[in-house]
């Protein structure tokens, strides 16, 4: 298996057009984003406080970026305090050396993967196949991409490129090679892919020593990170391997659970256009008797202090990876994610990754702040505000101050320079409209079809108008010579005397390839500080990589060089609900529903028959309990057939039909459950690994909005939230129902006394 | 109320029926509208390009040019939105807080032609006649920076015998961008494909929009797939009187 990385040092505007003459992926494209656009919108007008809620998330995220060296900290006291060791990587070398030593210390050979940015951002499958060492991924998409050794072209949906019978062949090909493989007469319904992913990738979860995850958020205050994903891929990674590694990127630390609830209803939202993921995993270091033994964060910079020193481009750190500007961007709609030739596609990569590579700009990234019309859908839709507009406008002001600075002269500077003269000086300016107009009036066109360059890149695909006929000016004239404004005559002329026509000669002596990029992106200072290294603390002291103290001390220069603290927002969003208890359990049941979790309602006395019933309807002849579930509520067919969890293995728990749990509190607006390891819900394996899970809620554990439930939740405990069964969108943004986590959910929401 | 025009450069230079129109409207409507010669360019051009000095200089420029009026009215909600928006990000970018100060008392008196007369002068009809079927294209700057709203189709509904159709995902960039249309060139015109068949798709015989920019890069397209369908900036639809053609 190989794995190929993004290595076209290209411009945009050479790279896309491969994707341009590609109709199929216009069309795939087209549809996938206008499916998921409509599904976002649909999501997000159901909240009164969206807006309030972006305000909320940037403002949190600039707050963590002011307080970062503290943070960082936090993270590391909280993290060792649970058991789990911090490793620092000041760039994607020293991140991979680390994983791969610690990989090879635990003597695994191959890892299974979660989906995750940071680890394609550092191309650590590279660099495992390189040290003799497989990394599987697990995620449909990325799966997708792996097994057809293509490139992701998309943050949330790596393989939106390709449809369903694409997708089929891939699978009918590859699967074999690399263990699995996909079962004859596969068709290429999304449900089929999705069951052929969950065959081909059963036995490795259960067997896998080492995962290897990202996260999405990391919690300082707790040292908890934060994982959101769909299909239960994730949550086997988390918890079946004896051994994490966890590669976050510091812009992902924020400071407290306050801070979570409210990204965790911007991301989904933003992200799947879904109220909420199906899972997220919380987790905090490592946890006696669940989940993996060993855990292993490493922290990454990659660029990351270099974009934090830019006042106007730090906010690009805001990022959540939720891709929303990826499905609203016109550009994107047409090029596709290829051609932004790294990991961060769409409007997002255009602004993140010439900041993040700020040390070798190529011509690759001096052609990303361009790629882009300015038309400002994704600022609409960004959940943190980033404004991508206005930071492609500094982006592109920094690449033409660096290269004056260099002293470097293009056609297009020298144009632009011309027509700035003209501008200043309204002499200039208006013989330059006349010569125009006289040059039109010899021609004798309305129209033109065929330029020469600069302007053949114009005429290519669209005539030109000349101008041709009286100006407004001698309109004026004629009419309203009362209504003309003269200016003073005491205004200074422009000092720049070139005349149009020597302008026009020095354009046509520099040939003005206007699509040609322009030098060098203004590195504010790209010296690298470096200081002695010393050695890392406990089992890290074999591995690459550096102390917090290196690590932090660019970060700490920068925010000691003077660093606006960001002000908090005047607006709130809601922290409570506003419906009646009924109305709650009302709403708490139309949203499960809406998510395909099945719910049935019962008083307590009618709880026993009520699963039994649930066990019969799905054909249940093996039920499991954690040790602590109270058995009364069970009937008496469900305790005939049950077992206590005194730790079976996952062989064993992979053929029971179905798991009881309880639940810690349960969320109506999102039709989310939370378990957190809480009396009668077990460790996390039993909820995952059985196909069936039937979840008990008691009225008065739902609450309304999820700022409520986060008071209610035992945030050092490993949590998993569901919101329905496990699913993909991965093909052609077609929801399925059931891939590697549980793939029926019953609900019993059930009446007190 | 001393109104200025502030027309364009592209208006200057290719649309002068524009700036014309939008001087017959506001005199249909018993204003008198000024226009200082001296004018030149807002400096959409130099500061969204990164020529942000140039940019800057042009921008004071026509801020003191257009000081003594009570309204700037411009037939541009690109040129309007970066009077706006890109003036106060570039003097935050470049720390020129005299710059700063001078654009946040400046923008609020300029105002994108169709806001003037609906929220200004409280009109929406203007009295004029287009007997054709007219689709209104919303710019991106006239979408998501003035926020124009339904303010333009409130004007062309309320012009006589014309007949206001929609076309499909009409929130969708059409792909001028400025810069982008000659550096972006191949998907530049690929956006503009998809836009004019939207148009084209709609049945109208007159595209109208906010900017002429975006009109110049769609009717550039129209002209040469030779389809017939016209551009027109909302101000020359609205100057049309029932005795013109």
């Amino acid at each position: 298996m190989t794995s190929r990385t993004f290595d076209d040092p290209r411009p945009f505007q050479k790279q896309v057009i491969a994707a341009l003459a590609d109709s199929q992926l216009r069309a795939n494209l087209s549809h996938a984003t206008t499916t998921i656009r409509n599904k976002r919108a649909k999501v997000v007008g159901e909240l009164s406080d969206w807006e309030a809620l972006r305000d909320h998330g940037a403002y949190i995220k600039d707050l963590a970026q002011s307080t970062l060296p503290e943070l960082i900290r936090l993270v590391q006291e909280n993290v060792t305090k649970a058991g789990g060791v911090v490793h620092f990587a000041r760039d994607k070398d020293e991140a991979n050396q680390i994983a791969i030593a610690l990989t090879k210390s635990y003597g695994a050979k191959s890892v299974v993967k979660i989906k995750s940015m940071a680890t394609q951002e550092i191309e650590l499958n590279k660099a495992f196949e390189e040290a003799g060492l497989e990394a599987y991924e697990t995620d449909l998409a990325e799966l997708i991409v792996q097994l057809g050794d293509d490139l992701p072209s998309h943050i949330l949906v790596p393989a939106i490129h390709k449809n369903r019978s694409q997708i089929r062949e891939i699978f009918l090909e590859n699967m074999g090679k690399s263990g699995v493989p996909a079962p004859m007469g596969l068709t290429d319904e999304p449900k089929q892919l999705a069951a052929a992913a969950r065959s081909h990738l059963r036995a490795r979860f259960l067997e896998s020593k080492v995962a290897i995850s990202g996260g999405n958020f990391l919690v300082a205050e707790t040292g908890s990170i934060v994982i959101v994903e769909s299909e239960g891929n994730g949550r086997m990674c988390l918890t079946l391997p004896e051994t994490l590694i966890s590669v976050v990127g510091i812009d992902k630390i924020i400071p407290d659970w306050q801070s979570l609830e409210v990204f965790l209803q911007l991301l989904p939202r933003s992200s799947t256009g879904e109220r909420m993921n199906p899972y997220t995993s919380i987790f905090t270091g490592v946890t006696d008797g669940d989940g993996p033994k060993n855990f292993h964060l490493i922290l990454i910079d990659n660029g990351r202090s270099e974009a934090l020193r830019d006042p106007v481009g730090r906010e690009v750190l805001r990022c959540i990876r939720c891709s929303a500007c990826l499905n609203v961007c016109p550009v994107y709609e047409r090029a596709g994610g290829h051609a932004y030739g790294s990991t961060y596609p769409g409007p997002i990569g255009a602004v993140l990754v010439p900041q993040i590579r700020r040390g070798s700009i190529g011509e690759l990234e001096k052609s990303l702040p361009y790629a882009s019309s300015l038309c400002g859908a994704c600022y609409e839709v960004c959940p943190v505000k980033i404004d991508i507009p206005k930071l492609l406008v500094e982006l592109r002001s920094q690449s033409v101050d660096s290269a004056r600075n260099a002293g470097s002269i293009s056609g297009e500077k020298v144009l632009m320079e011309s027509v700035y003269a003209a501008f200043k000086n309204p002499t200039l300016f208006r013989n330059s409209l006349e010569i125009a107009r006289k040059g039109a009036a010899l021609i004798g066109k309305r129209t033109i079809n065929v330029a020469p360059p600069p302007l053949s890149a114009w005429t290519k695909g669209r005539s030109l108008p000349t101008p041709v006929g009286p100006s407004f000016r001698d309109w004026m004239k004629e009419n309203h010579p009362e209504n003309i404004v003269r200016g003073p005559k005491s205004k200074k002329r422009s000092s720049s005397s070139r005349s149009a026509l020597g302008s026009l000669r020095a354009m046509a002596k520099f040939g003005f390839n206007l699509s040609k990029g322009i030098p060098n992106l203004a590195p504010q200072d790209s010296a690298k500080e470096t200081k002695q290294t010393t050695g890392d603390q406990g089992r890290s002291t074999s591995v690459a990589g550096v102390t917090i103290d290196d690590f932090t001390y660019p970060i700490n220069q920068i925010i000691g060089a003077g660093f606006q603290k960001p002000t908090a927002p005047l607006n709130s969003y809601n922290k409570a609900g506003v419906l009646s208890h009924d109305e709650v359990i009302e709403l708490f049941i139309d949203r499960t529903i809406d998510y395909k979790a099945t719910i049935t309602r019962c008083s307590e006395a009618e709880l026993p028959q009520t699963i039994d019933a649930l066990i019969a309807k799905n054909s249940t002849t093996t039920v499991v309990i954690s040790k602590d579930f109270d058995e009364a509520l069970l009937g008496e067919r469900a305790r005939t057939i049950s077992s206590l969890d005194d730790n079976l293995t996952y062989d064993t728990l992979d053929k029971i039909n179905t798991v009881v749990t309880t639940t810690a509190v349960a969320v109506a607006t999102s039709g989310t459950i939370i378990l957190d390891g809480g009396k009668g819900q077990g460790r996390r394996a039993i909820s995952l690994i059985v196909d069936h899970h039937i979840a008990l809620v008691y009225e008065d554990q739902i609450v309304e909005v999820l700022p409520e439930a986060i008071s209610r939740i035992n945030h050092r405990a490993p949590q998993t939230w569901i919101s329905g069964p496990s699913a993909t969108s991965d093909i052609e943004l077609e929801r399925v129902e059931g891939v590697h986590g549980p793939r029926k959910l019953d609900v019993i929401v059930v009446e007190r006394g | 109320m001393k109104i200025g025009l502030m027309i364009t450069c592209i208006n200057d230079a290719l649309y002068p029926k524009t700036a014309i129109a939008v001087v017959k409207v506001l005199e249909r409507l018993g204003h008198s509208v000024y226009f200082p010669e001296e004018q030149s360019c807002c400096g959409q051009m130099h500061l969204n390009s990164g020529y942000r000095q140039e940019g800057i200089e042009l921008a004071k420029r026509s801020i003191e040019i257009f000081s003594d009026f009570d309204y700037v009215v411009s037939p541009s909600a690109s040129c309007v939105g970066t009077v706006r928006e890109v003036y106060h990000n570039a003097a935050k970018a470049t720390h020129d807080e005299q710059f700063e100060e001078i654009a946040l008392q400046y923008s609020p008196k300029v105002y994108e032609f169709s806001e003037f007369l609906t929220d200004i002068l409280e009109v929406e009809d203007v009295g004029a006649s287009f007997p054709h079927k007219v689709a209104y294209h919303p710019t991106c700057h006239s979408l998501r920076v003035t926020k124009a709203g339904d303010r333009p189709t409130r004007l062309l509904r309320a012009v006589r015998n014309l007949q206001l159709l929609e076309i499909e995902k009409q929130d969708s960039c059409c792909g001028f961008g400025g810069v982008f249309a000659l550096k972006n060139s191949d998907t530049s015109i690929a956006m503009g494909s998809d836009k004019f068949t939207s148009v084209k798709r709609s049945g109208a015989e007159v595209l109208c929009s906010l900017d002429n920019s975006c009109l110049t890069h769609i009717g550039g397209i129209s002209e040469k797939m030779k389809s017939g369908i016209r551009v027109m900036h909302l101000a020359e639809i609205l100057a049309h009187t029932g005795d013109q053609k």
